[in-house]
């Protein structure tokens, strides 16, 4: 039904607290202010709002998906800057929480959302990102399907 | 940075960087895979060229374009140096609560 992209970005990171710990610094708007931004919206529950300030780049803002203490969180993301590339509801990010030993291993995934998914005006923008990544891999992003050939 | 990001908001924009992707064109080609005047996809691209987004070549009196991967990568790595930096802080400040949670449930001082 869907093709999923693979991610934009990537990332593994230990964390010496455990996963109990790790995941309010999601779902409590005080903890949020210490990593990712003031919220001025933070309702943590499947279909919540997210709504951050984040400090430098502006704000930004999606809905919540997942939320499943102390295992996984994911939301779609965007930046509410007008006119910005990666608008609300054009991204996911996810985050899985595994206990190793007292600490926690954290997997973060930045993900396009299938193109069927969102507007069509963000369509281009998230295959465009997802050229891009390969390239940025050394890798070849094959033929470009998006463009509608009007003359060969 | 700003001005890529900028440049590339604009959808029109985004397709015509994907149309010299690879492969590079001349005004005209460009403007005849689009319903707009050839004036209006000549701004477009000057746009994108003072973002540095695509390379612009005179062969006599037509130019050519094609995109310039090296710098569509920074938009990547913008979204790259965002995440390290906030799960860099995630990770200081998680570590930081379970620190002052040991210490509340044992007080003894470490160094014994």
């Amino acid at each position: 039904m869907t093709t999923h992209h693979p991610p934009i970005v990537e990332r593994e990171v230990r964390i010496d607290a455990r996963p109990e710990i790790v995941f309010q610094f999601f779902v409590d708007p005080a903890r949020m202010a210490r990593w990712l931004g003031p919220a001025t919206t933070l309702d943590a529950r499947p279909g919540g709002v997210i709504q951050l300030g984040v400090s430098g780049v502006h704000g930004g803002s999606g809905q919540f998906v997942v939320v499943d203490p102390p295992r996984r969180v994911v939301y779609t993301w965007g930046w509410d800057e007008p006119n910005h590339p990666i608008p609300p509801g054009s991204t996911r990010v996810e985050f899985d929480l595994t206990p190793d030993g007292d600490g926690t291993i954290l997997r973060f995934r930045h993900l396009e959302l299938p193109a069927d998914a969102v507007d069509d005006h963000t369509v281009g923008w998230t295959y465009y990102l997802d050229r891009l990544a390969v390239v940025a891999g050394g890798g070849d992003p094959g033929p470009d399907t998006m463009m509608p050939a009007k003359s060969a | 940075m700003d001005a890529q990001l900028r440049a590339l908001a604009d959808p029109r924009r985004r397709d015509i960087v994907r149309l010299v992707w690879g492969r590079e064109l001349a005004t005209g080609d460009i403007a005849a895979r689009f319903d707009v005047t050839r004036p209006a996809i000549s701004q477009h691209l000057a746009v994108l060229r003072q973002a540095g987004l695509v390379h612009e070549r005179r062969d006599g009196t037509r130019r050519l374009y094609r995109a310039r991967p090296e710098r569509l990568a920074e938009v990547v790595r913008f979204l790259e140096t965002f995440w390290d930096e906030r799960l860099a802080l995630l990770k200081r400040a998680a570590e930081a609560e379970a620190r002052e949670e040991q210490d509340r449930d044992d007080p003894s001082p470490p160094d014994r």
